[in-house]
Order: structure tokens, then sequence, then C-alpha cells
């Protein structure tokens, strides 16, 4: 017998020969091990991850307080609230108002109602009331509200290959580094 | 980078008033503003971001707030408070208040409070005041031990370690 069986809880064999008075103590401390041990996981883990077992597509959401200097890709939606400083890539983009890109915003649909300094290039596009859009959008669909400030061109080109199709992020980040 | 000095100055009072709830006021000595608001000026809902599964990000985040990871990022991380959820991967620097680690994590966190779950894999040092790891958490590498006031004065990251 080595000292490790003494203080397994779980091992019968051993347990059973001992005296009675002995017979307690690993059922204590059996109670002790299992009881928090089954509590803890699902006290601490289940409100704070909850939102990761649902399944589908998960909204990113970067709120006002958080700013990202860097490159952004996602397969899922990415609500943008706070400032992002960098291309942002997503399946639905929504820059919220009072939210500002300095960058260029890819994805399927992109609606804004913030600042985007850069350029937009979307499927389809919609600049709300509230957007502030400085730089070119390219677009197939695009719905603008009254309000929404543009400085740039509109361009219905996204698609239609060459540059306007989305280029890959790699290649992306490649004009980055070499253009700093 | 620019946004490396500024610091948040916050008369003594608020300090301690605001210490009753987050026991240790020293985050409001590191964290920078946001949106030109101080730290302490934050609603309760705009304050915590999620990044889902699907993405992918590499770059500095800084925020006043809570930043949830589902995804995987790289780079530096300035968060009051940062969780990795399962399935989430950080590589990088982490500064931040506390740190909750259940997805994989590499690299080196600077926090006063770190709690590694049963699914948290930490590779890299984990400097702390205090520590919490599950039954089952996986670690690599080391996890110094630090006062308080080593987070409280730490304004910009050592370069390396032996």
């Amino acid at each position: 017998m080595t000292i490790f069986n003494r203080l397994n809880p779980g091992n019968t064999a051993n347990a059973a020969p001992n005296p009675q008075g002995r017979q307690t103590m690993p059922d204590n401390t059996a109670n002790q091990a299992t009881a928090p041990e089954s509590k803890r996981p699902q006290a601490v883990a289940q409100p704070l991850y909850a939102a990761a077992g649902t399944g589908g597509p998960m909204t990113s959401v970067i709120s006002k307080a958080l700013k990202i200097t860097g490159q952004l890709e996602s397969t899922e939606n990415i609500q943008v609230d706070g400032q992002i400083e960098g291309d942002v890539r997503g399946l639905s983009v929504k820059v919220g108002n009072g939210a500002r890109v300095k960058g260029t915003v890819y994805g399927d649909e992109v609606e804004l109602a913030g600042t985007v300094d850069g350029k937009i290039e979307a499927k389809k596009v919609v600049l709300t009331g509230t957007a502030r859009m400085q730089g070119d959008v390219i677009h197939q669909d695009i719905r603008i509200e009254s309000g929404a400030y543009i400085d740039g061109h509109c361009k219905p080109d996204f698609g239609k290959g060459g540059k306007a199709s989305q280029p890959s992020l790699k290649a992306v980040a490649g004009e980055k580094t070499s253009a700093a | 980078m620019p946004h490396v000095t500024h610091l948040c100055i916050i008369p003594f009072g608020v300090r301690r008033g605001l210490s009753l709830e987050s026991e240790t006021p020293f985050m409001f000595t590191l964290a920078r503003t946001v949106n030109g608001k101080p730290a302490f000026a934050r609603g309760a809902d705009q304050d915590v971001s999620h990044l889902g599964p699907g993405l992918t990000a590499t770059g500095l985040f800084e925020t006043d707030g809570e930043l949830y990871v589902y995804g995987a990022i790289s780079g530096r991380v300035d968060a009051a408070r940062l969780i990795i959820a399962p399935g989430g991967v950080v590589d990088g620097d982490v500064v931040a208040q506390d740190v909750r680690i259940a997805g994989r994590f590499s690299g080196r966190i600077f926090a006063p409070h770190v709690t590694i779950d049963e699914t948290g894999n930490v590779k890299g040092r984990v400097f702390h005041t205090t520590v919490t790891v599950a039954h089952g958490a996986r670690i690599d590498g080391r996890m110094p031990w630090r006062p308080q006031s080593y987070f409280e004065t730490l304004k910009e990251l050592p370069e390396t370690y032996a």
C-alpha cells in the first residue's frame, strides 16, 4: 500500500478492511471532494461563458470603451461601438453611432451610423443619418439616408474583379506593412 | 506608439470611493482614457466587449471595461478584466486587473488577480498577487508572485525575462 492509496476516497478495497473509526473518514472526504467540485463549474462558468455555448453565428461586440489598433477578421457579424484603427472584415459589419473606424471595412453588409475614415467595400451598404464617411464606398447596393455625410466616391464596383473585389486579409496586411 | 504614456489622474477621494467596489484602485493608474472618457465615467453595459468564436484579430486592445474572448487574438491586451472563454485563444502580453482563463493563453500576464479554470491552458509567465488554478488546468511556465504595489507602479512592461 502506498501513501496515495490512503488519500484516495474512491479506493473501497482499501477502505473496507479499515477499523470502524476510520471508515467515516473516507466518506467525509468523498463528500467534501465531490460536493464543491460539482457546484463550482456551474456557479462560475455558467453565467460567465453563457454566450459561447449558443450555436450559430455570434455577433462580436466592440464596446464603446474598447479601442483596437490592428486587424480584425471574422466569419460572423461584428458590431463596432468603439474605435478601430485598422481593417475590419466580417459577414455583417455595423458601425454604431459614435464608433470610429480608421481603415477599410469589408463585409457582405455594412451599416454605418458612426465614422469611417478609409474605405467601405461591401455588397450592401447602408449609410444612416448619423453616418460620416470619409473615403470611397465600393458597393453593389447602397442606401443613403438623409443626414449622412460622404466625402468620397461611391462606386458600384463590388465583386467586379480587379482591386475592388475583396482581397484576402493577408494581401491587405501585406499592403499595410509595406506602407508602414 | 502614441498612446503609451498618458495616465488618468483621479483625486484621491474618488479612488478611495471606487476602491470599495474594485478592491484595488490600481487600474486607474494603468488604464487609459478611451474616447476621451476617464475610466470611472463608464456605463454598465457599454464596457463589455465580446470577440466571437469566428473572430481573428491582431493588434492592441485597450479597454477600461471587460473583454471576453471567444475567438483568437494576438498582440497586446490592456483591460480592466479579460476573460478567455473556452475555445478562446490569446497570444501576447496582457495587462489587467483581473484575468480569467478557460481557453488558451500564451505569453505574459500582468494582473493582480488571475483565475485559471479547469479548461484553461496557459503557457508563459503569469505575474500575479493572487492566483487561483482549478484542478485540470494546464500550466506550462512560471507564475511569479508580485506585490500589489508592483502592479500599481507598473508603467511599462519589462522587455524580456530570463
